[in-house]
């Protein structure tokens, strides 16, 4: 730990030299990370990996060109030289379309309460970890389990020239677990925390050990439309498209859907609300102020099915005459988190509301064939099973969902009323979710 | 203290601290990129990232560490760490981890920028990405181009790796690229996009080589006779040609990842999955069949001005051509010091490491089909009724490596001898045995495209070539995206 004071007054005293070196407008954000990570490779660990890093990003503007710079450096000295190498040709690049001034900075309140000791404690000896969650997943009968547990500890302070000085702790608490069983049998879960839950990671393994059993002895299964059940690992990667897809940056370079809609159109099913909360406390992403100082606050992206929100920084917000969201990224602004409204049924009822369909644990690789349209495909891994007249029937082999975003979205009938908190390789944003049935998804599978 | 000091002085320490294996790299990486959407700069930005990373074994165990704080103090502490953490959890192996013993390196090597990028003025690379929004966004007649967005990068990457079993290397590559993203879009027809990226070592000269402004020039072009003119792909089995793009990443995806040994030990089954391919066939004396004759598949650090160049590994290792498919037979895996050992092998020098604070892990360098004999003109001409796919936008792969999609993104019939009309997002989706069991001709010329591929915990993305010559399967059907 650096401290509050000793951050805050580094990033200040930079954040004045440039601007007394000619730049016209400057934020600093200054990051301090210690992070360990345990992999775990066939029920034993395989490596730790420990990171000790101070993170310098600035932003700067003069004559409303923009600079962004990213610094994990040796020395000050290399910063300042690098960024002060600016000045030299800062008024050959044009005008940016995107300038907007950094905004004034008014009452943001950091969020408190973002660290857990338990957590920086359990960095000291993360086998204890490994151990448990190796203990817990061959509780059940799997043949090894591999995944990885990740334990950190992230101080970061913004300064901007318009004022803003802000602090905030925190530590993350992260994991997935994927275990095997027989020939064919695998499941995997995820878990997300700001705390040292272990409740979270052991209900993580031991689902991905039952998932694993469960689907040991697969049989083949046609390719076709299909009403599905995703689990919260799925409905997390589709999400953390959409969410992607609601960054204004991302309209504005042409990668989303949202290209063709206008907030306050029907783009989903009425049953669905998206909404990106970055004050739960409980979730890695929450935050009190974004990447501009401006505070954050809860918001739906969709709102039972309605579109309700670009995400917005204030570049953005400009250019598409609305306001921050505070969801700054300097250039692109993002979710912070993102909640999938629940709803009343359990797994059992979704299940039994299928006459036939699948129940898809996992999925990877998803790609878009084309953003605008929403035209995509994503590969289904680990345990998946067919239901048949509201009942799973059997284990069966993976397929595609091969589909269009607009059709899941509008396809939506019915939703889980147990949310779970994943975050994993293929969901970077941490993701709160229940499981979802959705009606008349296109599958395919590879030809013979 | 000097980046050299600093690696030898973590290499001595960890081997008094009792480590059997220390292995200590000083990495800078330092980029300069330009962002435009429509030829208007909308960022200029500059990334340095300069640290080291450390990794031992002990106790059968291994550790890794990193720090951008590079005081004398600071290293030893990072190297207490990851001997520390090591050995917390090597109670729980029920076999050590170790390494083959390999022979290393001791050299410095440079990549030198014909046309060096500080020789060229911001104001002409600024021009480069107007120049070729000037090109692009008349090459359309109906349809629109609301959005092109183009990323300029420069890069410098040095390295200086030592280790305790003698290696030292300093390198020094410098890359460039250039990625896209395109949206072609007409109101009644709907929008066709493509995102693609060019990239390379070398300076600035390799910008002029690529013929950018009339190769996307005509690209979009083509894009726009897509949206406007596409028709339903045949549904009979016929003939697929797919371009050297598709053969590339085809390449990639089902024979240089499922070649990883690391992914076939199961290393990364909970990130990017396993491989069709187990330990226990490759123990077997059975030579393992994948293809016809044709199916020969290289992966090649050393090819001059490749974007996936080096000479030495991140662990010390020469690098060369490593021949993973030979002539439809698994040849030979991709491996670490690691995968030696327990194949009871030598390294290939597969071991790389995104930046400072990354392990090496094994990855390919540049992946390509092995060409043939035909010109391409040849394989139309002899394809009575077929269609030809020349790029992709959409693909997926199973996490063995043996269940794979493309879809189509240009693409034409092929019927008599002769290329007709364009057909729409037509679908190939086939196994990987499929795939290099029916390739009946080859092309001549291998062409190659640039790539980020991504690997490991935390995500590693590393430049990569993935290339081939054009190929033609026979007796292929077709599927046809929504």
């Amino acid at each position: 730990m650096i401290g509050r004071e000793q951050l805050l007054d580094n990033a200040s005293k930079l954040c004045n030299q440039l601007l007394k070196e000619g730049f016209d407008e400057a934020a600093i954000l200054l990051t301090n990370t210690n992070r360990t990570m345990i992999k775990i490779t066939n029920s034993q660990p395989s490596i730790t990996q420990y990171w000790n890093i101070i993170g310098l990003n600035i932003y700067l503007s003069k004559n409303k060109r923009i600079f962004t710079l990213s610094f994990e450096p040796r020395s000050l000295e290399d910063v300042i030289e690098k960024t002060l190498s600016i000045l030299k040709y800062a008024d050959k690049v044009s005008e940016s379309p995107m300038y907007a001034p950094l905004p004034e900075v008014g009452s943001v309140t950091p969020l408190k309460d973002l660290v857990d000791k338990k957590v920086v404690e359990a960095m000291e000896e993360p086998s204890k970890v490994a151990e448990n969650a190796i203990e817990v997943c061959h509780r059940e009968k799997i043949d090894h389990v591999s995944g990885m547990i990740d334990l950190t500890y992230l101080e970061k302070v913004l300064v901007t020239s318009r004022g803003a000085e802000l602090y905030e702790d925190s530590t993350v608490f992260q994991g997935y677990l994927r275990a095997f069983a027989g020939e064919d049998g695998s499941g995997q879960w995820s878990f997300t925390s700001r705390k040292y839950s272990l409740n979270k990671l052991e209900k993580a393994a031991l689902t991905a050990s039952q998932y694993a059993v469960d689907s040991r002895n697969r049989q083949a299964v046609e390719a076709g439309i299909y009403d599905i059940v995703i689990s919260p690992m799925v409905v997390g990667n589709l999400v953390n498209i959409i969410g992607f897809m609601s960054s204004g940056f991302t309209i504005f370079i042409g990668m989303s859907l949202f290209m063709k809609n206008k907030p306050g159109e029907q783009v989903a099913s009425t049953k669905f609300t998206l909404i990106d909360d970055p004050l739960n406390k409980e979730l890695p992403g929450s935050t009190g102020f974004d990447d501009e100082g401006v505070p954050t606050y809860i918001k739906p992206i969709i709102e039972k099915g309605v579109f309700k929100t670009i995400l917005h920084n204030n570049k953005t917000g400009k250019m598409m005459n609305t306001r921050s969201t505070g969801n700054a990224g300097w250039i692109m602004p993002r979710p912070w988190n993102l909640v999938v409204e629940a709803g009343d049924y359990s797994l059992d009822e979704l299940i039994e509301s299928v006459n036939k369909g699948l129940l898809i644990t996992n999925n990877w690789y998803t790609r878009m064939q084309n953003y605008v349209e929403g035209l995509f495909s994503t590969v289904t891994r680990d345990a998946i099973f067919l239901i048949k007249n509201g009942r799973i029937e059997k284990p069966v082999t993976n397929l595609r969902i091969s589909d269009n975003l607009r059709n899941i979205l509008r396809n939506v009938d019915a939703l889980g009323k147990d949310v779970y908190d994943i975050q994993w390789w293929e969901v970077s944003i941490p993701t709160r979710s229940p499981y979802i049935l959705i009606r008349n998804v296109h599958t395919t599978k590879h030809l013979v | 203290m000097s980046p050299e000091d600093l690696v030898f002085l973590a290499v001595e320490y960890g081997k008094e601290l009792g480590a059997t294996y220390v292995e200590a790299r000083y990495h800078k990486n330092y980029l300069i990129s330009i962002v435009a959407r429509n030829g208007k700069i909308i960022d200029s930005s500059i990334k340095l990232q300069e640290g080291m990373g450390i990794r031992v074994l002990v106790e059968g165990s291994l550790g890794f560490s990193s720090t951008n704080k590079l005081s004398k103090e600071d290293v030893r502490s990072a190297v207490e760490k990851a001997l520390r953490q090591a050995k917390s959890y090597s109670y729980l192996l029920r076999k050590p981890i170790e390494f083959s013993q390999e022979k290393v390196g001791n050299m410095r090597y440079e990549v030198k920028e014909k046309i060096p990028f500080n020789n060229i003025d911001i104001e002409e690379k600024i021009s480069v990405l107007k120049n070729l929004w000037s090109s692009v966004h008349g090459s359309t007649r109906e349809a629109k181009l609301p959005v092109f967005f183009t990323y300029y990068t420069e890069s410098i990457e040095e390295k200086i790796v030592a280790s305790s079993d003698g290696a030292f290397v300093q390198s020094k590559i410098p890359r460039l690229s250039l990625r896209y993203n395109v949206v072609v879009y007409h109101p009644q027809k709907g929008s066709i996009q493509k995102h693609g990226m060019y990239g390379g070592s070398g300076g600035f000269e390799l910008y002029k080589q690529w013929d950018l402004e009339n190769t996307l020039a005509t690209e979009v072009g083509n894009y726009e006779k897509i949206l406007l003119q596409a028709k339903m792909p045949p549904k009979e089995k016929v003939s697929i040609i797919l371009g050297s793009e598709i053969v590339g990443l085809i390449v990639h995806e089902s024979c240089g990842h499922p070649l990883e040994a690391d992914r076939i030990l199961g290393r990364e089954a909970a990130q990017a999955g396993k491989s069709f391919i187990t330990p226990e066939m490759l123990y077997s004396k059975e030579p393992l069949q994948i293809g016809n004759e044709y199916a020969t598949v290289i992966d090649d650090p050393t090819i001059p001005g490749s974007y996936g160049f080096y000479l030495y590994d991140d662990e010390g290792v020469p690098a060369r051509p490593r021949y993973l498919y030979h002539k439809g037979f698994v040849n030979e895996l991709l491996h670490n010091k690691w995968t030696a050992k327990i194949f009871n092998t030598s390294s290939n020098a597969a071991a790389r490491a995104m930046d400072y604070s990354s392990e090496p892990l094994i990855r390919m360098a540049n992946t390509f089909l092995s060409p043939g004999d035909y010109d391409f003109d040849e394989i139309i001409q002899d394809t009575k009724k077929g269609v030809y796919i020349k790029s992709f936008m959409e693909w997926n792969i199973d996490d063995k490596r043996w269940s794979q999609r493309y879809v189509g993104l240009e693409a034409y019939l092929v019927e008599k001898g002769s290329i007709k009309y364009p057909v729409r997002n037509p679908v190939l989706e086939i196994t990987t045995k499929t795939f290099y069991s029916n390739i009946d001709a080859v092309g001549k010329e291998v062409r190659f495209y640039a790539a980020i591929c991504g690997k490991g915990e935390p995500a590693q993305g590393v430049p990569v070539w993935l290339g081939g010559p054009e190929v033609r399967l026979k007796n292929m059907r077709l599927g046809v995206a929504l």
